[in-house]
């Protein structure tokens, strides 16, 4: 039977250093795929992941119920994932790849391949409304879950993820 | 904000699993077209890979014992160089947090930090830096100059790395940074990012007298 | 100043053609000045005299308009984004003025309309209005909401974190630091909501504790340890 995050925090704090892998391993597997869907990019959303992992190692102490550590480390991730999108914008441009937003969203609106419009659609809307649209769709998370998670409640996550929604319709056009 | 074509109310609750009215046939089909694109889109996700997990241990076997700073001493520990946090100045942030939880009596004189008997000054010297590896020029516009490209341009301080420090009024500030004259991005430090009605964004920057903290 | 000539313009618009062509000669010039070509800085113009006329500042949109030919936008989507930006200062100004200041200066309602623009409806942008202590505090009120709303905190939660604030006198360097400070906890792991809690609080959990730097050195007025806060949601 697997230990409980907050047994494995408790070890890793008292010096077990190679403990930590299982809670790597566990949230990894957890938020991986929302990771990438909410970066955009693999190979970003593993460095995001990767910075998050570090950050939460090195502040272990601090979180308050290790118990709940997932949660704990999930806005950690949220975090350094809104800055991996805010860094691409950037790095995407200098490196002479399709220009970020615009032009590139609407390049891939054109192919009728059946997700990548959705892709595209995706990067247009606010960090707020990706993330709950990834925990709610694409994760297939209860506004319960998804409350627990954020620490926001579950009325502005439906809103957040209807207005997800509307955006992502209007963006993606009444075409087949 | 767009305003056309949005989902019914019935049709967020199909969307959402909830009993739901009767869908009209467009509301419907719509609906359904978007569970089929996010279906799709996620069967093609590919999560993050397994080798994360070494990347990761072997990063935390070189780090000094897990939690030993608590969650605020980080405020004041330098950290390695990658787009580096900019702190201006470093105790301003451990400072601010102090003065705002104690609660505020007229009577009360609370010592300013590094205390002087002046009042909090309404310039404060803002530091803007970017990571622009292969940019030939690299300026800031905004609020606070009129949007002139080029007339406060960042100089190159290491690897890729540009700055300017410039003396901005107390308040909010909405800017860009400009690469190369043409291309405006937006700064990941910011407070926040908002619309700036033309389809891009802009950052924004609250500045405090005791000056400015970002990520 | 455009404010006031907006209000005069407005009322005499029928018979002073000459005054409205004057204000809008005003935001003309300043656009050719800035590089504009002549039609699209005409066309800017006479949306910002339409605007005047429903009493919107004129100033902040030429500044719109020079940012978008700043960024290179084209003509068209310019024009389209002032008109835009218009709407928004109009129901902004409805706004402030409901807060209890008549004739609010460029500003106070381009700060309003950010608030807007982040969810924040129009009676929380008065309630904000009207707890700043004067006219010149409402629009880094305003723009310290709409930064903390911007930051995820809510628009809501905002609002009563600055109200509050305003209410118990807290100075207004305080409240222009605490954009800084939502960044800081949000690097450490908070969730929005629970920065927003802080705030509100005033920070009375072990958070605190941890947060000073200077073990053994108190700020005066901060409670010693040993206090729990035992409203605690699913949170950590």
């Amino acid at each position: 039977m697997q230990p409980s995050d907050g047994a494995v925090v408790r070890q890793v704090l008292a010096g077990d250093v190679e403990q930590y892998r299982l809670l790597v391993e566990r949230y990894r597997a957890e938020f991986g795929r929302y990771a990438v869907a909410a970066v955009g990019d693999r190979d970003l959303a593993q460095d995001a992941m990767q910075e998050a992992f570090i950050r939460a190692f090195r502040s272990l102490g601090s979180c308050r119920n290790p118990d709940r550590f997932g949660a704990w480390f999930f806005r950690i991730l949220t975090n350094q994932c809104r800055n991996a999108v805010a860094r691409r914008r950037d790095v995407a441009g200098l490196d002479g790849v399709d220009p970020p937003g615009g032009e590139r969203a609407d390049a891939a609106l054109e192919r009728q391949e059946l997700g990548a419009r959705l892709e595209a659609a995706l990067a247009r809307l606010t960090p707020e409304q990706r993330e709950a649209f990834v925990m709610k769709h694409v994760d297939g998370r209860s506004y319960e879950e998804m409350a627990e998670l954020l620490g926001v409640g579950t009325d502005a996550l439906k809103m957040r993820v209807h207005r997800a929604r509307d955006a992502l319709r209007a963006t993606m056009g009444e075409q087949p | 904000m767009r305003r056309d074509r949005t989902f019914t109310e019935d049709a967020h609750r199909y969307l959402d699993g909830e009993p739901a009215g009767q869908l009209g046939a467009v509301e419907r089909s719509a609906a359904d077209r978007l569970v089929a694109e996010t279906r799709a889109y996620a069967e093609r996700l590919e999560p993050v890979g397994a080798a994360l997990d070494e990347a990761v241990m072997a990063a935390v076997r070189r780090q000094p014992h897990a939690g030993r700073r608590g969650a605020w001493g980080w405020l004041l520990t330098p950290r390695p160089v990658r787009i580096r946090p900019v702190w201006i100045p470093a105790l301003a942030a451990a400072a601010a947090l102090a003065l705002w939880l104690v609660p505020s009596r007229p009577d009360r004189r609370i010592p300013e930090v590094g205390s002087r008997a002046a009042a909090a000054p309404d310039t404060v010297y803002v530091r803007f830096e970017l990571a622009a590896p292969q940019a030939r020029s690299v300026s800031v516009a905004g609020s606070f100059n009129g949007w002139q490209v080029g007339a406060l341009p960042l100089v190159r301080v290491a690897d890729g790395l540009w700055a300017t420090t410039v003396a901005l009024p107390v308040g909010e500030h909405r800017y860009e940074f400009v690469i190369d004259g043409t291309r405006w991005v937006p700064d990941p430090t910011a407070h926040a990012q908002v619309d700036d009605g033309f389809g891009g964004q802009n950052s924004v920057i609250v500045v405090g007298p005791k000056g400015l903290v970002r990520s | 100043m455009s404010a006031i000539r907006g209000i005069i313009a407005a009322a005499v618009l029928a018979a002073a053609p000459a005054l409205v062509a004057a204000q809008q000669g005003d935001v003309e010039a300043r656009l050719q000045a800035r590089g504009l070509p002549a039609d699209l800085a005409r066309d800017v113009a006479a949306v910002a005299t339409d605007a005047a006329a429903r009493g919107v500042p004129t100033g902040p949109l030429a500044d719109k308009a020079v940012e978008g030919w700043a960024k290179q936008v084209p003509a068209p989507r310019i024009l389209t984004a002032v008109r835009a930006f218009a709407g928004q200062l109009a129901d902004a100004r409805d706004a402030v003025r409901a807060g209890g200041l008549a004739e609010p200066s460029g500003d106070v309602v381009v700060a309003a309309a950010e608030a807007m623009g982040t969810g924040l409806g129009a009676g929380p942008v008065a309630s904000v209005v009207r707890a700043a202590p004067n006219a010149a505090a409402a629009a880094p009120a305003l723009s310290v909401t709409a930064a903390l709303a911007a930051q995820g905190l809510g628009s809501e939660q905002a609002a009563t974190i600055v109200v509050r604030a305003l209410h118990s006198h807290r100075p207004m360097v305080q409240l222009l630091n605490l954009p800084s400070l939502a960044r800081v906890m949000h690097s450490e792991g908070l969730a929005p909501g629970d920065i927003g809690r802080k705030m509100l609080e005033g920070g009375d959990d072990e958070g605190v504790e941890h947060a000073s730097p200077t073990r053994g050195v108190r700020p005066p007025g901060v409670p010693p340890s040993g206090q729990r806060d035992t409203h605690r949601g699913p949170d950590n």
